[in-house]
């Protein structure tokens, strides 16, 4: 059985998400319920950080399309960080560079989520 | 004091270096240390202009048969950078675009637009396949005969760095598409493996939406399933409603379909769909049968959906429709056996109910019969001893059939059992229990209801019908007695109209028969009703036997009656026969 958790870090004003495991289809619907609580409460800002996530499937990419519209209506953003290179793979992939603020490090998403977006 | 001869010759000298054979072997050895296009191409160009100190320059190579595309720019707008052009009938030559004829070399005017005066071909293996284009202030006049040397073979040396970036490029891609295809198959199978596990309809369909906005990029949707008849949008995220005339197309849509190809005879379908941003649709199909249509919007940073995008969602839509489908089935199966295992219980509520014996009543021969259908309906009967030579002969039919209908009878049992000792007159009897029967019950839920008490010594019987099928009393001098006297049917309001009492005597061979509309209403094939006329006749063929016999030939002709069909009432007799002194 592939495992997959989450884990929530509240930051000021940003949300870190600690991915572990496998994020396939069988574990998305976990990834929502979370994303769903989030826009609840109005946390628009959200940096998942990959660190320790091992796998993700399309359907685990499905989830982050389905919530960033929302998010970014909000003026908030989903930024992932800490990639490793088969998880960046798939991302790179499907195409998902373009879309998404993809950074090598937390440090750097939680930067360009606190300064002035640049155009 | 300076003087014009030396700083021409240093002039010379910087034009010697530049045109150095060890400045050709670095080149050289920098250029094929890289197999990235982007880097070989890039410093091919600068080298180029840095020799011949000019200011622009284009890279553009054969991509397809004659058809060349502009690879690299410097100084020159990047948007030029995939544009193509049609060139026929090189040569290795170096063309000077001032002095080319344009009417011989139309796509001469594209470099001279640039500014391009010269133009280098990439030659490998005695073929051309590509140019290098520069441009320049310095560059006035034509090459001697030793630049053109030396720049051809800078210009061979990087052809075969170009090929060898190119060969690699499409290794690269090719990779890539392999990549992409392992993915599309990884998808396939991760959700073909998740899908058999799950029974659940909403949450089969959020993991192909999930499966789908995930691959292919799409966000907006719509899923239409078929159901009970009709297409129905399940799901959608869209900017605009659906018209709802959208729906009635698909049935008969039975391939997918690209929005922006459709045929011209499905221009208003295709208007309605661009009317949402829908861009591809595809049918799910069961045994060849549309029973569903998802339809997907604009792909991620709005690219076509390509042939292989319609043949992943098609298999994708096929894994989801059987899935579903199973779902349906397994949750029909568990409803029905949740239903059956309802209507075992009801069965047995109602079997707890009817008397496991009847009584022996002197001077009297009684029989009696439920044979309860496959739904269970709410037939019951009692027969009550109250001492005294007094007996209750009861017989109701609840309305409804399963679980609610036996509990209901059960409840009318128990209001009987507690109420008669409370020695009463019947048509008060029959008030309270009707008003007792109104609080607890809801006025969708009633019960036709017939009592009476047989005093066995006075051969007397008293009865209160509720609404019930009149029972017959089969006099031995052929006559027959109807018990109709009575009240409104128990359950639907409180009583008003007091009941009202009738009563019946029972000469020896006399015959009671009590009935429930199982029996009077039983159908044959042809809808006809086995009738209160035939059940007099059967049983009046038959009185002068045993209450059991006349029972089972009265069973036995309404079976005939009804044998081609379902039995889908309770069938419920008593026969009550007054023996001789």
């Amino acid at each position: 059985m592939s495992s997959f958790k989450i884990d929530i870090r509240e930051m000021s004003n940003i949300n870190v998400l600690d991915l572990k495991g496998y994020l396939d289809a069988h574990t998305a619907p976990d990834l929502e319920k979370v994303f769903q609580n989030l826009l609840e409460r109005k946390k628009y800002n959200i940096l998942i950080n990959c660190k320790d996530l091992t796998y993700i499937s399309s359907a685990g990419l499905g989830v982050f399309m389905a919530y960033i519209e929302d998010v970014r209506k909000n003026n908030g953003d989903i930024k992932l960080s800490n990639m490793s290179p088969k998880v960046y793979n798939v991302f790179d992939l499907l195409g998902f560079p373009l879309l998404y603020d993809i950074t090598k490090d937390e440090k750097e998403a939680i930067q360009k989520f606190t300064s002035p977006k640049k155009l | 004091m300076t003087t014009t001869p030396l700083s021409s010759s240093n002039k010379e000298k910087a034009r010697e270096e530049r045109f150095d054979l060890s400045a050709l072997f670095e080149f050289s050895s920098v250029i094929n240390a890289s197999i990235d296009l982007k880097f070989i191409l890039g410093h091919f160009l600068l080298t180029l202009m840095g020799k011949l100190l000019s200011l622009r320059g284009i890279v553009i190579l054969e991509r397809a048969n004659s058809t060349f595309t502009v690879e690299n720019v410097k100084g020159l707008p990047t948007e030029l950078i995939g544009q193509t052009l049609k060139i026929n009938k090189l040569t290795d030559r170096i063309l000077y675009v001032d002095h080319e004829d344009a009417r011989k070399m139309p796509w001469i005017r594209f470099f001279r637009d640039q500014g391009i005066l010269i133009l280098i071909p990439l030659t490998l293996r005695e073929k051309i396949v590509g140019i290098t284009g520069l441009g320049s202030s310095v560059v006035k006049k034509k090459l001697s005969s030793k630049e053109e040397t030396y720049i051809k073979s800078l210009a061979s040396i990087a052809a075969t760095a170009i090929d060898k970036g190119i060969v690699f490029s499409q290794l690269k891609q090719l990779n890539r598409r392999l990549d992409s295809k392992v993915q599309e198959l990884n998808t396939l199978f991760e959700l073909s493996k998740e899908f058999n596990a799950i029974f659940d309809q909403e949450r089969l369909i959020k993991l192909l939406l999930f499966s789908i906005m995930g691959q292919i990029g799409a966000s907006r949707y719509f899923i239409c399933l078929q159901q009970n008849g009709a297409m129905n949008v399940v799901t959608s995220r869209l900017d605009s409603p659906i018209n709802p005339s959208l729906p009635a197309y698909f049935p008969t849509l039975s391939s997918p379909q690209i929005v922006e190809l459709m045929r011209k005879q499905d221009r208003q379908l295709q208007s309605l769909l661009k009317e949402i941003g829908i861009h591809v649709l595809i049918p799910l199909q069961l045994k060849n049968q549309t029973v569903g249509v998802m339809g997907l919007g604009e792909k991620m940073r709005g690219e076509k959906y390509s042939q292989l995008d319609i043949e992943f969602l098609s298999s994708l839509g096929n894994l989801a429709i059987i899935s579903i489908e199973n779902a349906r089935l397994f949750k029909e199966t568990l409803e029905k056996q949740k239903l059956e295992d309802e209507l075992l219980i009801a069965k047995e509520i109602q079997r707890g109910l009817l008397p496991a014996q009847l009584p022996n009543i002197p001077h009297f021969d009684l029989a009696a019969v439920n044979i309860s259908s496959k739904q269970v309906g709410g037939d019951y009967y009692d027969v009550i001893p109250l001492g005294q030579h007094r007996y209750v002969f009861a017989i109701g039919d609840v309305s409804g059939k399963g679980t609610p209908a036996s509990l209901l009878m059960a409840n009318l049992q128990a209001t009987i059992r507690a109420l008669v000792p409370l020695g009463l007159s019947l048509g008060d009897l029959t008030k309270r229990v009707n008003d007792l029967i109104c609080e607890n019950t809801g006025s969708d839920r009633f019960i036709t209801f017939f009592w009476g008490i047989l005093d066995t010594t006075a051969k007397r019987m008293n009865y209160v019908s509720a609404g019930h099928n009149p029972p017959f009393l089969f006099h031995a001098d052929g006559a027959i007695e109807r018990l109709d006297k009575g009240g409104i049917i128990l359950g639907i309001m409180k009583t008003i109209v007091p009941y009202q009492e009738g009563e019946v005597k029972f000469g020896s061979g006399d015959v009671l028969l009590l009935f429930t509309d199982g029996v009077s209403e039983a159908m044959n094939s042809q809808e006809e009703e086995f009738g209160e006329e035939q059940l007099q006749q059967v049983a009046r063929a038959c009185l002068h036997e045993s209450a059991g016999t006349i029972l089972s030939k009265i069973v036995d002709a309404v079976k005939e009656h009804s044998k081609n069909r379902m039995q889908s009432d309770d069938v419920t007799l008593v026969v009550v026969k007054a023996m001789d002194r």
